[in-house]
């Protein structure tokens, strides 16, 4: 007899209350897509894979705090050039 | 020298390709993938392995929420590994959202909103002015969110 089945995996739910993601919370969710370590690695080789996923993890997180960083400039112009120079002031951390 | 019985994994990609047709088909326009959409519904909709087509009966409503939900983006095209065969999509967000969602149905809106996948979130999932948003599992062939196995 021939046999094959049919999967769906599971997927998570995250969703926020007055206000966005986070940087952090996105390069969670960006690392989990990018490396995967298997539970029955060997210990060794786990430990290694998950200090290499905190590495990349620790780009990836710099590199989305710049991009919001570089976001915030571009909208600030905006913003000025719309004549509400005000307004920029929200955008300050 | 052995013969080994299997089902092929080649023809198991060929399946979620849409190359192989035993019954009814379509007749396609293109050899394009399929748009397949995500819709969000509340506690009180009834959905499961019957369900054969997308139905507006108590979908979501709710501010940043539009009818028939998000189109999916298809991160990885039908692959294998191993004997498995899988694809996966890329999470997809309703920005600025205040709505509450129990479940979702992943549609094909390009063959008559047909029915792919029903997702349960196990509880009540809630936005307030904020992002909601469905990650899909890790894309490999023991997790991805469509497999043949």
């Amino acid at each position: 007899m021939l046999s094959a089945g049919f999967f769906e995996g599971d997927v998570k739910v995250l969703a926020t209350q007055g206000r966005g993601f986070t940087p952090e919370e996105i390069a969670e969710r960006a690392i989990n897509k990018v490396i995967s370590v298997g539970k029955d690695s060997h210990p060794t080789i786990r430990a290694q894979a998950e200090a290499y996923k905190a590495h990349i993890k620790d780009v990836i997180l710099f590199y989305l705090k710049e991009a919001v960083q570089s976001d915030r400039t571009t909208i600030a112009n905006r913003l000025r050039d719309a004549g509400h120079p005000e307004l920029t002031k929200l955008l300050e951390n | 020298m052995a013969i080994s019985q299997a089902m092929a994994t080649s023809f198991k990609v060929e399946i979620l390709d849409g190359i192989h047709n035993f019954g009814t088909g379509v007749v396609r326009a293109s050899t394009a993938a399929d748009t397949f959409k995500i819709a969000l519904y509340t506690s009180s909709a009834t959905l499961d392995s019957t369900t054969t087509v997308y139905t507006t009966s108590n979908e979501v409503v709710g501010t940043g929420y539009t009818a028939g939900g998000n189109t999916l983006t298809i991160s990885q095209v039908p692959t294998s590994t191993s004997t498995t065969a899988w694809l996966d999509f890329a999470d997809t967000t309703w920005s600025t959202s205040t709505i509450t969602a129990n479940g979702a149905l992943i549609y094909n809106s390009t063959q008559s909103n047909k029915a792919v996948a029903i997702l349960a979130f196990g509880g009540d999932k809630t936005s307030t002015a904020g992002d909601f948003t469905i990650i899909f599992p890790t894309a490999n062939s023991s997790s991805a969110i469509i497999r043949i196995a």
